[in-house]
């Protein structure tokens, strides 16, 4: 900006630059105070727990694959199609009677199989990546409604398919559940590949540069086709973890996750001045959203009412980070 | 893949003749499709048949025009161009607006311009996120698309609205010519566009804005207010495809967000319509029918309503893909 403002100290323009980038971490405090001073439940430990197990798991690995996608300079509206698919095929295959084992794996192939399709899309047959995975969402939608007689559930609530699903979903190792030893599993390896190895490197500049990172000599085709394969794996490990979770396979489920998932990842991008999207952040934006749906829930907003104060304050955050960084450039 | 413009001068030759190829192709694909419609779907050249179709059409046209303008003013940028995620979800809320007043007691008249409000409030909200706090459209319009929903939610607690007035039951019944009120009202709508974005100054700036904003600003247009106003304009197109949609359905119904993905498929497929793939405005109708064609002719052939989805999608796809060819290295 050129114009000169005529009260502007270098201290309260270094203070609105904290705040744009903790504009998520100081709604979450705020947040987290106002709950736990508006309802004894909030902060329990039986409360976090299940905020944790039930709303944070599943999201959060899912966003960590949409993670990846926008550092690429991408975005994935078919994660909900891999979420269905893993769901699908492993609750069929126990149905038809499958061993346990064999219907994850072949659950997970039939994510990566997403995956697959989508980076042929983007990176062969060049379709801009919303493109792509809009088209790929409308088809797994049909697929889902074809194998599945329109869209009934498939519930598998007792016998050997139960069995298996409680391996995955009420198991614990060292006192910590199943589900959230996958969770922390899956940071550390997203954050290793994109912040700590030159994979990382390169698709952080392929989503900043593309036209340089070509220049230089970036395979970009590989990159860009890893990074879809492997958000479509992520996607498809909280569609076994969903279904294990509800023991039951709900067509076209998965699409709850999409619009949570880009907002976390785009939330986390307020924490750099550059708006790149980070592992920290995106865990940041997960938590906030699951922390202000229960804390509605708790003080007894139903869940239209949530909906729109979820929105508000994903509003509110992104205002406050964005307004203020236009502001002080 | 965006790896910048790397095709040289010898990219240039060949590219009008192969995205003259391309435009073609997209053209032969739909009529490939409805030549198989004409020849196995019996009744599908009735004129009762098309003119259903063009009426079916109305809502969807009415809100992928909307979209159009807001894709021209922003630039179609993945994450940064002009998108609103927002249009279905604005649309669900005005309806039920609209049916609740009326239920109220209150008249066409007030009802309507109160609907006309709404959505463009709605439409203000995103201009004020996107232009003036610098909020990417992708988030921007994703945060008041949950919030338009959830306003819808709690004003109808996710029940049918019934709704019947004068202005409803013409726009149901109403006919000219032998033609329904609601074709009519496609055919004039789109009209009216085709004229103000094809042949008005007003159009060729928005292109010019959208196209290269730092270059628009230099030569003295106003880029902040054509920005804004298309999301106000989106706002509004969805105030009005929600009249439509309580006249169709004689009520406000829940799940009206379904939508969002037809009018972004309907808005994106026309652009292949274009020399330079930008929205247009013959292109986007012609994709809005389209659409309405397959499904169409899905009923006539009694195939599941299950595939149109998918073929829809593959359709997208098989399109967008002949187009990169002939966007070469800058698709």
């Amino acid at each position: 900006m050129m114009e000169k403002s005529l009260i502007r100290p270098d201290t309260i323009s270094r203070l609105a630059g904290l705040a744009a980038s903790y504009s998520v971490i100081i709604a979450f405090l705020a947040v987290v105070t106002f709950f736990s001073l508006s309802t004894p439940t909030f902060l329990t430990f039986a409360n976090l727990y299940n905020v944790l197990v039930n709303n944070i798991v599943m999201l959060a690995i899912v966003a960590l694959g949409m993670t990846l996608v926008v550092s690429s300079g991408g975005i994935d509206l078919s994660v909900g199609v891999a979420v269905d698919m893993a769901s699908m095929v492993f609750v069929m295959l126990l149905a038809a009677g499958f061993a346990g084992p064999a219907g994850v794996v072949i659950g997970l192939a039939a994510a990566l199989a997403v995956g697959v399709l989508n980076s042929i899309l983007v990176t062969r047959l060049r379709i801009s990546p919303f493109l792509a995975t809009l088209g790929v969402l409308f088809i797994g939608q049909s697929t889902q409604q074809l194998s599945t007689g329109g869209g009934l559930p498939i519930y598998m609530t007792s016998g050997y398919p139960a069995e298996q699903f409680n391996l995955i979903a009420r198991t614990s190792l060292a006192g910590i559940p199943t589900p959230v030893v996958i969770l922390v599993l899956g940071i550390a390896a997203v954050y290793v590949a994109l912040h700590r190895s030159v994979f990382g490197r390169y698709v952080l500049a392929l989503g900043i540069q593309p036209g340089v990172a070509w220049y230089s000599g970036i395979r970009v085709s590989k990159h860009i086709s890893w990074v879809y394969v492997a958000c479509a794996f992520l996607a498809g490990i909280t569609g076994i973890i969903l279904s294990a979770t509800v023991k039951s396979y709900v067509p076209l489920s998965g699409n709850a996750f999409l619009l949570d998932a880009i907002g976390a990842t785009f939330i986390g991008t307020t924490l750099s001045r550059e708006r790149r999207p980070s592992v920290l952040g995106t865990l940041l934006g997960v938590v906030l959203l699951a922390v202000v749906k229960n804390g509605l829930l708790l003080i007894g907003w139903n869940f239209y009412w949530q909906q729109v104060g979820v929105g508000v304050l994903v509003f509110l955050v992104l205002a406050v980070s964005f307004g203020l960084r236009r502001h002080l450039n | 893949m965006a790896s910048a413009s790397a095709s040289g001068p010898k990219g240039l030759a060949g590219r009008g003749i192969a995205t003259f190829a391309v435009r073609a192709g997209a053209f032969g694909a739909f009529v490939a499709v409805i030549v198989y419609f004409i020849l196995f779907a019996p009744g599908f050249t009735s004129p009762f048949n098309i003119f259903n179709v063009v009426e079916q059409s109305a809502i969807l046209g009415v809100l992928a025009f909307g979209m159009a303008i807001v894709i021209i003013g922003g630039g179609s940028n993945i994450t940064e161009g002009g998108i609103d995620l927002s249009m279905a979800a604005n649309m669900g809320l005005c309806a039920a607006a609209y049916a609740s007043l009326l239920q109220a007691g209150y008249s066409d008249l007030v009802s309507v311009a109160a609907v006309l409000l709404v959505g463009a409030v709605v439409g203000a909200v995103n201009a004020l996120a996107v232009v003036g706090l610098g909020i990417l459209p992708l988030l921007a319009t994703l945060a008041v698309m949950n919030i338009a929903g959830g306003a819808e939610l709690t004003l109808t607690e996710n029940t049918v609205v019934p709704a019947s007035s004068p202005l409803l039951a013409f726009l149901m019944t109403g006919r000219f010519l032998d033609v329904s009120v609601l074709a009519w009202f496609l055919i004039l709508f789109s009209g009216l566009m085709a004229v103000a974005i094809h042949y008005t100054g007003v159009g060729l700036r928005l292109y010019a804005v959208g196209g290269h904003p730092e270059a628009a600003r230099a030569a003295g247009l106003g880029v902040r207010r054509y920005v804004s106003l298309t999301y106000v304009f989106a706002g509004l197109c969805a105030a009005i495809a929600s009249v439509l949609t309580v006249s169709r359905l004689s009520a406000s119904t829940p799940g009206s967000n379904e939508m969002l993905l037809s009018i972004l498929a309907a808005a994106l497929l026309g652009t292949v319509f274009s020399r330079r793939f930008v929205p247009t405005v013959g292109g986007t109708l012609l994709s809005v029918l389209f659409i309405g064609f397959l499904s169409n002719g899905f009923q006539l052939l009694n195939v599941s309503s299950y595939w149109v989805n998918g073929v829809q999608g593959a359709l997208i796809l098989l399109v967008v893909a002949a187009t990169s060819f002939a966007r070469g290295q800058e698709a």
